[in-house]
């Protein structure tokens, strides 16, 4: 089972790395769109998963991402573009730290959800009143970038190039999230999200572990926004409210929370009935929502745990426990 | 000056007691099923236009107007049945974080059908006529606003006597504090769950059918009232009736100020308070004694 994972993952990389040369260029501009998405929503599951926190804002850190970058392109700074996902994912961690800070000390559980829930949605506010970012409308028409890479340049206005230029900066932002989650710091995260009295006994530091976890999710989150403005071409305060919040959470749960994958799943799951139904007005929501009814009634663990359990009862080893 | 002070005022008491009408079913549902019922604001629309199918764009009378907020009720109602038994009732051993997908579920289920049933058009709707005049009492005084307020009042105190004081109420909170306690000493947990979501899921249609009127009927006044119900249902102290009716008239009362003393920052108001409240107060203002 463990090599049948292994395999699908590798197709599924394949298929990304392939993808231009296999699909009309709709698809791709989807899936260069998912692989922002579930970066996105790795940087949450980090969170949810690992720290056992529950953020309902964390569209605001993406929109960090995303709107520095959006300014960045369309008001021409000079500044290599390379730069400037490190420096939003920076700034998207700053603000998260000054975030935790402030709001862990007072709050968990449903209230750090809704004080998340309420700063993101100030921050709509608070792009609404702002000229430079366009208002309610939002920064549009930005031009790609061509970046210089010392030896050669990396021109963006070719598709292929911005779709590996987000391919690849996606891969290196969910290598590096892996490579939290799985060292010191993510198996101190696990026990703290299992059980925080006791992690506390053991000597952990509860308060300041959840705020490390809060600054690096913010920062993977801005580093995702940040690679939506060369790549959509347009940035508006909806990739900043509560719905885009609530995006990362369903492909979480789709998925299967338990699992570092589950996300990616999640966002696939998503994306792909977000275009198998895009030609129905409300249908897309019917399906949509009807799906998250059906995997939670029927397949709690999501599609990667409902395919662990079949696994394991054709095996005959049968969990047998209520879960 | 004053007038305009006065008249800010009183349009906050108005949108303070339309935000309570839609977050008393979200504080009720909070305080059984113990998650934010993302579907309330899409089931208050529902009960909107159900109403505004029922009476067109004038209700020909006052009571027919009541009647058709009464229908959206029990039809919301019904729905709550069909969710309870469908959904949340096999949900109830599971983490709340399912509990609250299946609930964004319904939303986006009832958002879809919505703009199936009801197209996507803008629709302004009138009191009826016993409502639409206005007093003068220095300022211009909507009836219709009068209404609204006495239906929030109306509605909090049997919501709060029928909490506190009757006996049916009591049994609804002892689920709510401890279910299994509440079903070794023989109570019927799960009937008693089910008329509290019903209750809830009614108290949603009866907004909308009572709130129709009082702003543009699209697809989207689901969205803003919930934001609100949210706040409030924190404010208040997650599941306190009387804590959300104090929170609604708060956060009014600062989104109508706001508009007269900061013009040039439309909005901010509410969020702002929210922040500072729950940071001063994290359990809220009445604090339940479950949580």
């Amino acid at each position: 089972m463990k090599l049948a994972a292994r395999l699908s993952l590798a197709v599924l990389l394949v298929a990304f790395l392939l993808a231009p040369f296999l699909v009309h260029p709709g698809l791709v501009f989807i899936a260069g769109f998912a692989m922002i998405q579930i970066v996105f929503a790795l940087s949450w599951n980090l969170l949810f998963s690992y720290a056992g926190l529950v953020s309902f804002g964390h569209a605001a850190f993406f929109g960090i991402g995303a709107y520095v970058s959006a300014v960045a392109l369309r008001y021409g700074w000079h500044i290599n573009f390379l730069l400037i996902p490190p420096i939003s994912a920076v700034l998207g961690a700053a603000a998260a730290f000054l975030v935790a800070i402030v709001v862990l000390r007072r709050a968990n559980g449903i209230q750090f959800s809704v004080l998340t829930l309420a700063l993101s949605q100030l921050v709509v506010v608070l792009i609404g009143y702002s000229e430079y970012l366009g208002h309610d409308e939002g920064i549009s028409a930005i031009p790609r970038p061509v970046i210089n890479l010392g030896i050669a340049t990396l021109d963006l206005n070719n598709p292929l190039a911005s779709y590996y230029f987000v391919i690849v900066i996606g891969l290196i932002a969910i290598a590096l999230i892996w490579l939290v989650v799985h060292g010191p710091i993510g198996r101190t995260m696990q026990a703290v999200r299992i059980d925080p009295e006791r992690a506390a006994f053991v000597g952990i530091d509860v308060w300041r572990l959840r705020v490390v976890a809060f600054t690096l999710s913010g920062g993977f989150a801005a580093l995702a926004g940040s690679l939506l403005a060369p790549w959509a071409q347009i940035v508006h305060p909806d990739y900043v409210n509560w719905l885009a919040s609530a995006q990362p959470l369903f492909a979480t749960l789709l998925g299967g929370a338990g699992f570092f994958w589950g996300p990616v799943v999640g966002v696939l799951g998503l994306a792909w009935l977000n275009y198998a139904m895009r030609t129905f007005v409300g249908l897309s929501e019917i399906m949509i929502g009807a799906s998250l009814l059906v995997v939670v009634l029927l397949a709690p663990q999501g599609i990667l745990g409902a395919l662990r359990d079949a696994v394991r009862r054709r095996r005959g080893k049968v969990a047998g426990e209520h879960r | 000056m004053m007038s305009l002070y006065l008249y800010a005022i009183y349009n906050g008491l108005v949108l303070g007691l339309a935000i309570f009408l839609v977050s008393s079913g979200l504080t009720l549902a909070f305080g059984i099923m113990k998650i934010f019922n993302f579907a309330h604001g899409a089931f208050f629309m529902v009960g909107a236009y159900t109403a505004y199918a029922l009476t067109g764009q004038e209700a020909s009378s006052l009571f027919v107007f009541l009647g058709a907020a009464l229908v959206a009720a029990l039809l919301i109602g019904f729905v709550g049945v069909i969710a309870d038994f469908a959904v949340f009732r096999r949900l109830a051993g599971v983490p709340a974080e399912y509990t609250l997908m299946a609930a964004f579920g319904i939303l986006l289920l009832s958002n879809g059908v919505s703009k199936i049933a009801f197209g996507q058009a803008v629709h302004t709707v009138y009191p009826p006529e016993a409502l639409s005049a206005f007093l003068d009492v220095g300022i211009p005084v909507s009836v219709y606003g009068l209404f609204i307020i006495g239906a929030g009042i109306v509605v909090f105190l049997a919501l709060e006597v029928g909490l506190n004081r009757l006996w049916f109420g009591k049994l609804v909170l002892a689920v709510a504090r401890d279910p299994w306690m509440a079903n070794v000493a023989g109570l019927r947990v799960q009937r008693l769950k089910l008329f509290s979501v019903v209750l809830a899921f009614a108290l949603a249609g009866l907004a909308g059918g009572l709130l129709v009127a009082n702003q543009a009927l699209s697809l989207d006044l689901g969205h803003s009232y919930l934001l609100y119900a949210f706040c409030v249902v924190i404010v208040g102290g997650l599941g306190s009736i009387r804590g959300a009716f104090i929170a609604s008239i708060l956060f009014g009362l600062a989104e109508s100020l706001n508009a007269v003393v900061l013009p040039s920052l439309p909005g901010i108001a509410t969020y702002s308070l929210l922040i500072i409240l729950v940071l001063i107060r994290p359990q809220g203002l009445y604090p339940e004694l479950s949580q």
